[in-house]
């Protein structure tokens, strides 16, 4: 153990090269074999420190020669430091060099912007002297246009530019100039304001128009424009007094005369149009964009003053107040004291229909003209400017006085309006007249004539509240007013009673009847009649009435709604907000049409019980006289002879005949229905009260398919539906036997849809006298999986 | 209408003297907004808000009407077929309350019988100038049989309130007349209102 470690520890000493075996291991070595194994051991670590010498000898040479390059290059890198060295030294030359220039660049724009303000000032000065020098003379030629051009030019120097060169050396001359300047610009001022004083005193326009346009020159926007529509207001006022005496005491043709304060109106604001018109360019020119508000603004309160003038001489000379007063005291009251013919407001309602349609045009026109000047002006303005422009301009159009006096005089219309409508329909309705042959009577025309006229003078006033007023109104009116006439007059009911009472117990009564009243017999009784056939015609008109009138509901508001949609697309109306008001009035006035619709159901409901009813119920037990146990013989006979179905069918035709004639197509319809509805009715009652043989049961099928048939002829809509349980009841009555019934029923149904319960089905079943009730029963028990159970 | 996406309709018509607030109060219900400086109202203003109740969609058509005299006769037109009247009087001004009878009797003269009419007392954000005290009001709506409220349009106190328990009252009228007791009609305060008209939700 202790040698193998010895040896390990040679080797690495040897590998370690600085000795193979240490000597005084070899010296305490004794044994031959030891000696030479270690010599042994040292010879191999000769040779491989010999293997290692040379491969180390063999690199020198290629040692040698990177030392030679490497002994090469060392001069080179001398000479890069020395480069580097130099660069940085060209680089921050070159930099201080730059920064250097750069300074003197920034120097020279300092220098050649000072270069400019001092040719500027030395400019201004030369201007101010040049228009120092200008205005004396241009005020000594008169030329005021050049002298305030030079004014104009001093107002738009810089102020502190003059304030420095007073503190300059030349001071004293610029002083003087300056003084000079201020005192001509005083001077230009007053005489300016005195010379268009004067111009418009003596209504010289080319001369207020010359003035007019130096007041921007010398700053003095506002009071330029408030003078100019001062001469322009004065002009306004003696055309319009002269237009008002003219329209007082002229004398004028009817036609004229009718409307001659809305004439007077009309010219005043035409002129005041055609002004704008006229003088928009040059306020445009003269003081830039946005200014025609102020122009418009001065202008108003003169159109205010003479509007107010003529519509006061309107209010007095057509005594509208006194009108309305006697209007408003005529609704209040049901007596009235004093009561006001309609036809008397048509004139003053037109006028001021007419008078407000005009203010209304004229304040689009100045609300248009305003917003598109004010676009642009504000174009550059802030959003809260162009806003503020926007609300004052709305201030100045929504609550000026014109507006004003028109919102009183249609507050005053309205109540005029309505009066004029209720009392015209009450009127249409006194004098209703029924002309035979006729379906409606007089009224219903006459009373959406009168409605509709309303309606369109106030939508000719193109007042959006107005109208929509009128519209509530007339919904009032035909809801409650004229429904009501209607609804009062069907309550009266249809008067059967006295033909019934004749025709029990004589056949075929009318035509019996109407032969005694042509002969004239029965005098007493025919007064009677006739009476009643008043009341009868009455009745059937009022229900061709109710329908016209549900009908006309909706053509009005369609018709309207057309109105205003012209309207609108003329730009009346603020829009939107206009729209949803109007089509709300809309919506409550074509709801009544429903509600003439449900009194026309109630009529013909009424009508059914009290003349139709009574009629056909006996027709129909007649039915039960007549026997459907028959045999063969029997069946024969009433082949030949009917003995039941052809008379009700005469006898419906004779009923229906009279109201054919008297009720438009879409009601009679409504009202067959309703008859045909009954008869099924009270046929299922007769029948479920017979027996009925084989052969009867053929027969009621047959006179079942009659019935069918010529109901079929009278009406529009499909009756098989309301006649399906009665068919059924004959197909059951029709069976061979008991059991046949399975062939129908069921799985086995087909197309065909059962009306009838099961028991209904064995209730009928058991109406033939040939079917045992056992085998009926049974077919409870053996059809339990079937329905019929 | 075309689409008739509602349970109920219901026109509410405000009315009063001029200045009282009622274009505030309508503004403040339907839009959440209160703008001051408010013009005067020119004839009738008008707009619509849906609000649910118990689940069943409301639409209020309320219509802003102008308190000035001369526009009286425009806003008589819409009592007839109005639903509710909210009769607004302004706290602050003993004027616009002592006018109320003049109101009454409008109303008497136009509006259908069935309609139910609110006194509301606006501007109570104003307490400092209180003209009008609480239980006067109150003893006056009570002997007219009216509803009583006071609001605040600018502090957007009892708005919702208002307009919410008129409409549930409405809807429970209108279940009467229907004669539908059997259904649950809403109580005040059941109600929410759905969206204002121009709302980023």
């Amino acid at each position: 153990m202790s040698e193998t470690n010895s040896s390990v520890a040679m080797k690495r000493s040897a590998s370690a090269g600085s000795s193979a075996v240490s000597i005084d291991t070899i010296e305490s070595l004794t044994e031959l074999d030891e000696l030479e194994r270690v010599y042994q051991q040292l010879c191999e670590e000769e040779k491989l420190v010999d293997s290692e010498l040379e491969g180390l000898v063999s690199q020198r040479g290629n040692i040698e020669t990177k030392m030679l390059a490497l002994q090469r290059m060392g001069p080179n890198l001398q000479l890069i430091e020395g480069d580097a060295s130099q660069l940085s030294g060209m680089i921050t030359f070159t930099c201080s060099l730059a920064e250097n220039v750069s300074s003197k660049v920034r120097q020279l724009d300092l220098a050649k912007n000072r270069l400019y303000q001092a040719i500027q000032r030395a400019d201004d000065i030369l201007d101010l002297k040049f228009c120092t020098d200008g205005v004396q003379t241009a005020l000594r030629n008169e030329d005021y246009e050049q002298a305030a051009a030079h004014v104009h030019r001093y107002l738009s120097l810089d102020q502190s530019v003059i304030e420095l060169s007073r503190q300059g050396g030349e001071s004293s001359a610029v002083d003087a100039s300056l003084a000079l300047l201020q005192e001509a610009e005083q001077k230009l001022k007053a005489l300016v304001k005195e010379r268009l004083d004067q111009a418009i005193a003596d209504g010289d326009l080319a001369q207020v128009e010359r003035f007019f346009k130096i007041f921007p020159l010398l700053g003095l926007h506002d009071q330029g424009l408030a003078r100019f529509a001062q001469y322009l207001c004065t002009q306004l006022a003696s055309k319009s007094e002269e237009n008002l005496i003219l329209a007082v005491g002229g004398e004028l043709g009817e036609r004229r005369a009718a409307l001659i304060f809305a004439d007077t109106l009309t010219l005043l604001l035409e002129g005041i149009a055609r002004i704008v018109e006229t003088h928009q360019p040059i306020v445009e020119t003269y003081y830039g964009p946005g200014r025609l508000y102020t122009l418009i603004k001065h202008l108003q309160v003169e159109c205010d003053r003479q509007a107010e003038k003529v519509v006061d001489k309107f209010i007095r000379q057509r005594d509208y107040q006194n009108k309305f007063q006697i209007v408003q005291s005529s609704m209040m009251r049901s007596v009235p004291t004093e009561k006001m013919e309609p036809r008397e407001l048509d004139p003053v309602l037109l006028e001021v229909a007419v008078m407000n349609a005009r203010a209304e045009l004229y304040l689009r026109f100045l609300r248009r003209r305003i917003t598109a000047d004010f676009e642009v002006g504000d174009a550059t303005a802030p959003k809260a400017t162009a806003q503020e422009h926007q609300q004052s301009m709305e201030k100045l159009l929504k609550h000026c006085l014109l507006s004003r006096t028109m919102q009183e005089l249609i507050g005053y219309y309205i109540p005029m309006e309505e009066y004029y409508m209720r009392e015209s329909v009450n009127k249409a309705v006194a004098m209703d007249t029924f002309e035979k042959g006729q379906l409606t009577s007089s009224m219903v025309d006459d009373c959406f004539y009168i409605v509709k006229k309303c309606i369109s003078r106030a939508l000719s006033s193109s007042s959006i509240d107005c109208l929509c007023a009128m519209i509530n109104h007339a919904t009032s009116v035909l809801e409650s007013d004229f429904r009501e006439v209607l609804c009062n007059k069907l309550r009266q009911g249809f008067p059967a009673t006295t033909l019934q009472d004749i025709q029990r117990g004589v056949s075929s009564a009318v035509s019996l009847m109407q032969s005694s009243l042509q002969q004239g017999k029965f005098n007493t009784m025919a007064m009677g009649i006739e009476s009643a056939e008043d009341a009868k015609a009455s009745f059937l008109v009022t229900l061709n009435n109710v329908e016209v009138c549900s009908e006309n509901i909706i053509t009005l508001k369609k018709n309207l709604e057309n109105d205003c949609a012209k309207l609108f697309s003329q730009g009346f109306g603020s829009g939107e907000q206009a729209q949803a008001k109007i089509d709300s009035c809309l919506a409550d006035l074509v709801s009544t049409s429903s509600k003439f619709k449900d009194l026309l159901q109630e009529g013909l409901t009424e009508l059914n019980n009290t003349a139709i009813k009574p009629q056909v119920k006996p027709w129909i037990s007649n039915f039960l006289s007549i026997s459907h146990n028959i045999e063969e013989d029997e069946f024969n006979e009433y082949e030949a002879n009917d003995p039941w179905v052809q008379q009700f069918i005469v006898n419906l035709e004779q009923l229906m005949a009279e109201f054919k004639a008297g009720l438009s197509p879409v009601i009679y319809d409504t009202l067959t229905s309703l008859m045909t509805s009954l008869i099924s009715l009270e046929m299922e009652k007769a029948v479920l009260k017979c027996t009925f043989s084989r052969l009867g049961g053929l027969q009621f099928d047959k006179e079942l398919r009659s019935l069918v048939a010529y109901l079929t002829t009278v009406t529009t809509w499909t009756i098989r539906d309301k006649f399906a349980r009665l068919t059924q009841m004959a197909t059951i009555l029709n069976l061979e036997r008991v059991t046949e019934i399975l062939d129908y029923w069921g799985p086995n149904s087909g197309p065909l849809t059962w009306r009838l319960t099961p028991a209904e089905v064995r209730q009928v079943l058991a109406l033939r006298i040939d079917f045992r009730s056992e085998d009926i029963k049974r077919l409870r028990r053996t059809s339990k999986r079937d329905l019929l159970a | 209408m075309s689409m008739e996406d509602y349970d109920h309709l219901f026109k509410i018509v405000l009315i009063g003297n001029a200045g009282v607030g009622k274009t505030c109060l309508v503004r403040r219900f339907t839009q959440g907004l209160f703008p001051p400086g408010q013009g005067a109202t020119i004839g009738v203003d008008f707009m619509i808000k849906t609000v649910e109740i118990n689940g069943e969609k409301v639409k209020l058509q309320i219509w802003d009407t102008a308190g000035q005299e001369r526009f009286r006769s425009i806003t008589q037109s819409y009592y007839r077929s109005a639903n509710a009247l909210i009769l607004t009087y302004d706290i602050t001004c003993e004027d616009s309350f002592r006018c109320l009878p003049e109101w009454l009797r409008e109303i008497e003269q136009y509006a259908n019988s069935k309609v139910v009419t609110v006194l509301v007392g606006n501007k109570i954000d104003l307490t400092e100038k209180r003209e009008v005290l609480r239980e006067r009001a109150e003893e006056f709506a009570e002997a007219q049989s009216m509803l009583y409220l006071e609001t605040s349009a600018k502090e957007s106190d009892n708005v919702e309130k208002l307009f919410l328990d008129l409409a549930c009252k409405l809807i429970r009228e209108a279940k009467q007349n229907s004669l539908v007791n059997s259904v649950s009609s809403p109580m005040p305060g059941e109600g929410k209102t759905i969206s204002y008209l121009n709302c980023c939700s």
